[in-house]
């Protein structure tokens, strides 16, 4: 049973991360009226994910192995795509609080409120399907065993509470902090779904390299421990990881973290205190 | 919310076409536990094959269908908690292959040869 509810809480932990912090930034930036948009896209892709499993699992057809990688592998590139933009668009909000420390943050978002709920839907759907899979699996297997079911949702439960405390904890940080935490937080979760990403390319055949291993650390890190499900659950860390995999996470934490410390670091000698006019010398 | 329902209608279709029968398979079953794998019969006749993965131990497992030379995975079936049962479906060509169980997704797994025969 721990090792279902394991699965369960590994599948939905990244998802629950990511739009606890959502939700975080659109009650933080004044964007409540957003929250519905919000929820449709996570609703949709739990109930396309679940209808999609059902039928795979109950129908008489089943989803080849190089089509499951694939879409797994794409919807995890795609969905880094999307969360990249995010954080970007988290990193124009902290820059427009210059000056204003202690301020509301009101931004317009308009039409980024549809791209919003399609970060929602990319974070809740790249897993989704498998997860869904699992479920059904599980469900299917009641006739003999209720415990894994249990299991399963009980590791789900224990995400999405995760995710509320993610919520709760950030929404009560003051503004430049909030975006710092969640927006740093937010690159090593996409360089982990990018890395994630090219492993499954790697396991269809698609991409090269997944027998050529930068470190193997599975001995210390076992897949199956609790550290190694919350490892694997959050920032996607792989005990086995490839040297393409790696190559991706550095080629992505490096850049995308360094113009977002530079997007969102205040211009110190200019705006470190209000009153003070930067100008003053000339 | 024109354009998730649109792209959500594209990613049903891509993945209905992407499906495999498993109708007129060839049922192997596989009983994976934390020390052993049983695969059987270990030949069958090329064409639709159905691996009935069974989990009978403590941690979660993984099934494996590897080329002759053991590295190339022709097929892998993921996410096997204790109690569960999966089936992967593929097509396979006769030649030699390899199954492998990972209990406790760790190592190479629990190996063995896999012959596909010429269909009759």
């Amino acid at each position: 049973m721990f090792a279902n509810y394991l699965i369960g809480l590994r599948e939905g932990l990244e998802a629950a991360l990511v739009v606890g912090i959502l939700v975080a930034y659109l009650v933080r930036s004044d964007n409540r009226a957003l929250l519905p948009r919000l929820w449709a896209g996570v609703g949709a892709a739990v109930a396309v994910s679940l209808l999609l499993g059902a039928v795979l699992t109950f129908g008489p057809r089943g989803l080849s192995f190089e089509a499951q990688e694939a879409i797994g592998g794409t919807l995890s590139i795609v969905a880094v795509g999307f969360v990249t933009w995010m954080i970007f668009w988290m990193a124009r909000t902290a820059r427009s609080l210059r000056g204003e420390l202690e301020g509301r943050v009101d931004v317009a978002i308009g039409a980024g409120g549809w791209s919003l709920a399609l970060v929602a839907v990319f974070a809740v759907g790249r897993e989704g399907l498998e997860t869904a899979l699992f479920l059904w699996t599980a469900t299917r297997a009641t006739g003999s065993t209720v415990e894994p079911l249990i299991g399963a949702m009980f590791g789900l439960a224990t995400a999405v509470a995760l995710g509320i405390l993610i919520y709760r904890g950030s929404v009560h940080l003051d503004l430049r902090r909030f975006f710092a935490i969640t927006g740093g937080l937010l690159v090593i979760v996409a360089a982990g779904v990018l890395s994630y990403g090219i492993h499954d390319l790697q396991e269809a055949g698609i991409l090269p390299g997944l027998n050529s291993l930068a470190f193997d650390v599975s001995e210390t890190v076992p897949p199956g421990s609790w550290y190694g499900t919350l490892l694997k659950g959050t920032i996607n860390f792989s005990a086995r990881t490839t040297w393409l995999e790696l190559l991706a996470w550095v080629a992505y934490v490096v850049p995308v973290l360094t113009i977002f410390i530079r997007t969102v670091r205040p211009a110190r000698p200019r705006t470190s205190a209000v009153p003070v006019p930067a100008h003053s010398g000339s | 919310m024109r354009r998730p329902t649109q792209i959500l209608a594209v990613a049903l279709l891509l993945v209905m076409a992407a499906c495999t029968s498993s109708e007129d398979a060839f049922p192997i079953d596989v009983r994976s536990s934390d020390d052993t794998c049983e695969v059987a019969p270990v030949t069958a006749p090329g064409g639709t094959l159905a691996f009935t993965v069974t989990n009978d131990g403590s941690a979660e497992t993984e099934f494996y269908l590897y080329a002759a030379d053991g590295t190339e995975i022709i097929s892998e079936v993921e996410d096997i908690g204790p109690g569960l049962s999966r089936t992967m479906t593929l097509k396979a060509d006769p030649g030699s292959y390899i199954t492998a169980c990972k209990p406790g997704m760790v190592g190479d797994g629990i190996r063995a040869t896999f012959t596909v025969t010429d269909p009759g």
